[in-house]
């Protein structure tokens, strides 16, 4: 049995974490246990961070919405923040997991963890979020695609913990859209995913279009040139068609035991045009 | 989805205490037929109900299997002394401290409690271990050595049967064969010539896993007695109880086996699981209890499958639609052990034909060891894989012939008295004909082409139909018999000893239902025992859709004894009251002249305790018909006598994009008899249905060269709720006069049919068949981009 502290600030976490340096931070735990219990695995000591305030809340100021790490899931679901500003994340927490697991789960777990699966990351990625690392020396801020550097890696060290999500609003003109292919309807962890926020003029020109991929590479793609190339184009099926092509081109997706390579690529191919469905 | 019991008007709300007994509101007797509520649902939502995963004995102690890592290899040498060095290690054990004979199955007694020479699956058996707490247990099962030689190994049946491969049982002059057999009739192969249109199909049907939410445990002790107590979840307790006497080598007398209500079991527990392991365990304990509750992961590599198998089937008809010929060939891969795989490939073999009449047949099979996990028992036993094929061959002769593939099955379907394509004579009650005509009728059919018409964009949409058929209870040689025991208490209640394991299909449930019935009594006075063979009668397993049809004759014929002997002792009590003139009520014995009542616990205190128990004995009828087949295969379950029947109906849309199968809408039309608790009777065929609807498109268990690929859940993909549709389930009711109160098992028609019916409306919307079940996402949308 691993101890489980839940200290009520973050000198205290500090502290706990030079005393035991194998301790592990616990948020929703919905990873961590799970990881534990595969890996078999218990740190001396689980730090829980549910106590420590400032860590949870959702507020927006000067443009910009600040997460805390231990905001759930199912608190974005119902912020009408997300919903109004980052429909994109919206969209994402509806897909992940289910009820139980969107009431535990946090989204500092989800970036933490680093899967090229989780779900809240592809609608991070092209919101351009940022992240607040905080550790006794200092805090900085990086964008979410240098802090994670692989599956299940990031930029981590030592005392450091992740202590905000920084996301500045888009434009009102964009439209956001998470669209997530799995084994199931609930439960399933992405095969395929496509977060996208789109400006679209109301003669159907496209001013810009940004698009971010999970589970079919080793961290969620990006592809600057690719987005810019769409702009001026007309927006319908047959451009979101060629969003499909083009991006399946790129990505370098890896046969696992949830589906082939080459299904991913199919899929890929077509999930832009998934945005047309409701 | 309505709320059950107040849509249906059911009488029976649960005391505050919920003690395994339950009020009802107007202290009524609740007739057969109308709904009652389940006498074991309050329990377990509140958590009161103890599983046999719930039980800690002070002084528990735990065991743990050390496993093989190979598919198959011979034993060299096994170490034990770094285990028993370990902290906390009680004992730790081989086949060789097995006094017994170390063999459990059942027909054939082939599988090891722990090897003794070799391991014939990844995951076999080698070494027990008992230890003081789980994490002392773990460490050291870690210091296990087992030194093995790898054998070579086969990994599926067409490999195994090539010459020269390796064998698993060396002592069977047949090799790897397990089983094979033929039913036939007529001359198939002459009368495909007279056809007018031929089709034929091969089919690849997955392993299945039953993933029963408690997973496979038990305690044990023995007693001051020398008596090996288990508390284990079964399927099976008094086969068991014989079966680990045996293997273990104590007098069968000596070993009491107790069956609590199970959390799942579909099948994969009936049988040994844990049993071999914690008896064995107990023995060495030094009379502590001992628990085992294998993990998800353990049950996953240990537990048996559905089997995978290939089924071949060719069907031919003349020029107006009418079946003229049949031959099926199927193979299953039966794993390291024969569990019970003759029975579940003649189970399909007898099934072959369907709900039709076919005048020329010929039906091969064949079960062959592997050095797969072991493959065994599944709701549907056989049926699935074989309906999977034939529904589906069906649909294609239908359209070869131009035909409505609706009208195409009416014309061929059976009705009482008619012969089936496998030649057996329909003496019982079948209404498929019925089923189907409401299946005609319904809109969702009449309407299909106009839905499909309606498909938005890159969605394809199709509806498809099935039929199925599950014959009920052991076939014509293995004696299906039941015992029931019913006991007037002493405070004039009723106490039930029943006999088969509920695993969650509500039969024990279902026996207040049949004893207050009969005795005119209200549920509330009524408490259940769950099958103790130290308590109970031996009634067999629950298993066969024959739980409620085999015990509930039972306990008819045991309550009218009881009955009797009541009124007799009114009588007697009562020398001016005349014997006619004394009914039962509620709580009492009337007499109906003056319209007094006398308690019934008075009676009972003037009562004999071995008269206010009844006991009573039921063998199920069976098929007597002489059909030329060889001797296992009658003795393996062939032919049957009662059969249940169903029509299933289904919408689907395929997704372009993805390949992913929507399933929209779903019906079942269902006869099982008369329905003796509707929303029991709803319970059954939506969680076959449910079942079936995962086999069809997401329940893949993947074993790659011996070795489990999809470990745990997460890999596993079940269904869930926002994945099935509701179903709706329309009883076709027909009155079996075999049954209790005209009733046949429901318990697996569900799942039969669903493959198919999925697969037929699939193939509708994308026009071809894909022929490899499951039909998940990525199967479709690499069929759908190759044909394009
Ligand atoms: C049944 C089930 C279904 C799931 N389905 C999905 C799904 O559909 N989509 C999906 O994306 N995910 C899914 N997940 C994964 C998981 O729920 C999510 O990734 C969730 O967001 C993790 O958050 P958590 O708070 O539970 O993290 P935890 O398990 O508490 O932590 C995860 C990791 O992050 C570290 N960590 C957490 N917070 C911090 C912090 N502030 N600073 C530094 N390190 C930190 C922990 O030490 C740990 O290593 C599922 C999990 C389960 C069990």
């Amino acid at each position: 049995m691993s101890e489980v502290a839940l200290p009520a600030s973050l000198e205290e976490v500090y502290a706990i974490r030079k005393r035991e340096p194998g301790a592990a931070v616990l948020a929703g735990g919905t990873d961590l246990l799970v990881r534990m219990r595969a890996d078999g695995k218990k740190p001396p000591v689980l730090i829980g961070l549910e106590r420590i305030p400032g860590l949870s809340g959702i507020a927006i100021q000067d443009g910009v919405v600040r997460i805390g790490p231990m905001v759930t899931h199912q608190n974005l679901l119902d912020s009408p923040v997300i919903r109004k500003h980052l429909a994109v994340m919206h969209e994402a927490a509806q897909v992940l997991g289910s009820p139980p697991v969107r009431h535990m789960g946090t989204i500092g777990g989800n970036i933490c963890t680093a899967s090229p699966a989780g779900d809240l990351l592809p609608a991070l990625y092209v919101l351009d979020a940022e992240v607040e690392i905080s550790s006794p020396a200092k805090k900085r801020v990086v964008p979410i695609a240098t802090f994670i550097t692989g599956p299940g890696r990031t930029i981590l060290t030592g005392q450091e913990i992740l202590t905000g999500i920084r996301i500045p609003v888009p434009d009102p003109g964009y439209q956001g859209f998470y669209r997530k292919v799995g084994q199931r309807r609930a439960l399933a962890i992405s095969i395929v995913s496509m977060a996208a926020l789109l400006m679209v003029s109301p003669d159907k020109t496209v001013r810009s279009a940004r698009f971010a991929w999970g589970s079919v590479g080793p961290v969620v793609m990006r592809f600057p040139d690719v987005e810019s190339s769409f702009a001026g184009r007309t927006f319908g099926p047959a451009l979101l068609a060629d969003v499909g092509r083009q991006y399946s081109e790129r990505i370098r997706p890896i046969s696992d035991i949830r589906a082939s390579a080459s299904y991913r690529k199919m899929v890929a191919a077509g999930l832009p045009l998934k945005i047309l469905e409701q | 989805m309505k709320k059950l019991h107040d849509a249906h008007g059911a009488t029976g709300i649960p005391d505050e205490k919920g003690e395994g007994h339950f009020h009802t509101k107007s202290d009524l007797p609740v007739p057969v037929g109308s709904d009652l509520f389940r006498a074991d649902a309050y329990g377990k939502v509140t958590g009161r109900e103890r599983y046999a995963a719930d039980e800690y004995p002070a002084g528990l102690v735990y065991a743990g299997v050390v496993r093989s890592p190979h598919p198959h290899a011979r034993i060299l040498a096994i170490d034990t002394t770094g285990a028993l060095a370990c902290p906390g290690v009680i004992a730790v054990l081989t086949g060789g401290d097995i006094r017994g004979t170390n063999r459990t199955g059942l027909p054939e007694m082939d599988q090891p409690v722990l090897a003794d020479t070799k391991v014939r699956f990844t995951g076999d058996p080698v070494v027990l271990v008992v230890a003081e707490d789980r994490e002392l247990l773990r460490q050291a099962m870690a210091a296990v050595k087992v030194t093995y030689e790898p054998l070579p190994a086969v990994f599926d049946p067409d490999s195994a049967l090539a010459k020269g491969a390796p064998v698993l049982h060396e002592n069977r002059k047949e090799g790897n064969l397990l089983f094979s057999g033929v039913i036939a009739k007529g001359d198939a192969d002459f009368a495909f010539s007279e056809c007018a249109a031929v089709r034929e199909g091969i089919f690849s049907l997955p392993r299945q896993e039953h993933a029963y939410l408690e997973t496979e445990t038990g305690v044990a002790k023995v007693d001051g007695d020398g008596v090996l107590e288990m508390i284990v979840s079964t399927q099976s307790p008094f086969r068991d109880s014989r079966e680990i006497a045996a293997a273990l080598g104590i007098p069968p007398e000596k070993v009491r086996v107790i069956a609590p209500y199970l959390g799942g079991a579909f099948g994969g527990k009936d049988g040994i699981t844990v049993q071999g392991h914690l008896g064995l365990a107990a023995l060495h304990s030094g009379g502590r209890p001992v628990k085992i509750w294998n993990s998800r992961e353990e049950s996953f590599v240990s537990s048996t499958k559905r089997h995978p198998g290939r089924v071949s089937l060719k069907l031919g008809c003349t020029k107006d639609g009418t079946l003229h010929a049949l031959s099926c060939r199927l193979i299953f891969d039966t794993g390291a052990y024969a569990g019970l795989g003759g029975p579940v490939a003649v189970y399909g073999m007898g099934h072959a034909a369907g709900v039709y009449r076919v005048a020329h047949s010929r039906v091969e099979g064949m079960n062959v060891y592997t050095n797969n996990p072991p493959s065994g028992a599944f709701r549907g036993f056989g049926i699935p894989q074989v309906i999977a094929a034939l529904e589906q061959v069906v649909d294609m002769l239908a359209e070869s012939i131009g035909m409505d593939p609706l009208e195409f099955r009416l014309k061929n379907a059976i009705r009482v008295g008619d012969e089936t394509g496998l030649g057996i004579r329909m003496s019982n009650s079948a209404d498929i004909v019925t089923c189907l005509e409401k299946a005609r009728d319904h809109p969702l059919w009449t309407g299909r082409d106009e839905w499909i018409r309606q498909a938005p964009d890159y969605k394809r949409r199709g509806v498809g139909i099935a039929t199925g058929v599950l014959g009920i209870g052991y076939g014509p040689v293995i004696p299906d018999i039941a015992s029931a025991k019913l006991e007037l208490l002493t405070d004039g209640r009723f106490r039930i000893y029943a006999g088969v394991a509920d695993m969650g299909q509500g039969n024990n449930s279902a026996n207040i239902h049949i004893a207050g019935d009969v005795l005119c009594q209200s549920p509330d006075r009524f408490e259940l025992v769950q099958p103790d063979t130290f308590r109970c009668l031996n009634s067999s397993s629950s298993a066969a859709s024959r739980t409620t049809y085999s015990y509930g004759n039972a306990l008819i014929l045991a309550a009218g004894v009881l009955k009797e002997r009541i009124l007799d002792k009114v009588a007697q009590l009562h020398p001016l009251f005349r014997r006619e003139n004394l009914i039962l009520v509620p709580g009492a014995v009337r007499h109906t002249p003056d319209g007094s009542d006398i308690a019934l616990h008075t009676i009972a205190e003037a009562m004999q305790e071995a008269d206010r128990v009844a006991t009573a004995t039921w063998t199920a009828p069976v098929n007597r018909q002489q059909l030329a087949v060889a001797p296992d295969v009658k003795m393996y379950g062939f032919p049957h006598l009662a059969y249940t029947f169903t029509t299933h109906l289904t919408r689907v849309e395929i997704d372009e994009i993805t390949g992913a199968v929507a399933v929209d809408a779903y019906l079942a039309w269902t006869d099982a008899g008369r329905i003796m608790n509707p929303h029991v009777y709803e319970q059954q065929i939506q969680g076959g249905v449910i079942q079936g609807m995962g086999y069809a498109l997401w329940e893949d268990f993947r074993v790659t060269e011996g070795a489990v690929v999809t470990k745990n859940l997460s890999t596993y993909i079940l269904p869930t709720s926002m994945d099935v549709p509701d179903i709706l389930s329309v009883p076709v009711e027909t009155y079996e006069e075999s049954g209790p109160f005209g009733m046949k098992g429901v318990g697996e028609i569900g799942i039969v049919a669903a493959l198919p019916c999925i697969a037929n409306a699939v193939a509708g919307a994308i026009g071809f068949r894909v022929c490899d079940a499951p039909l998940t996402p990525e199967r479709i949308l690499t069929a759908l981009r190759r044909a394009a």
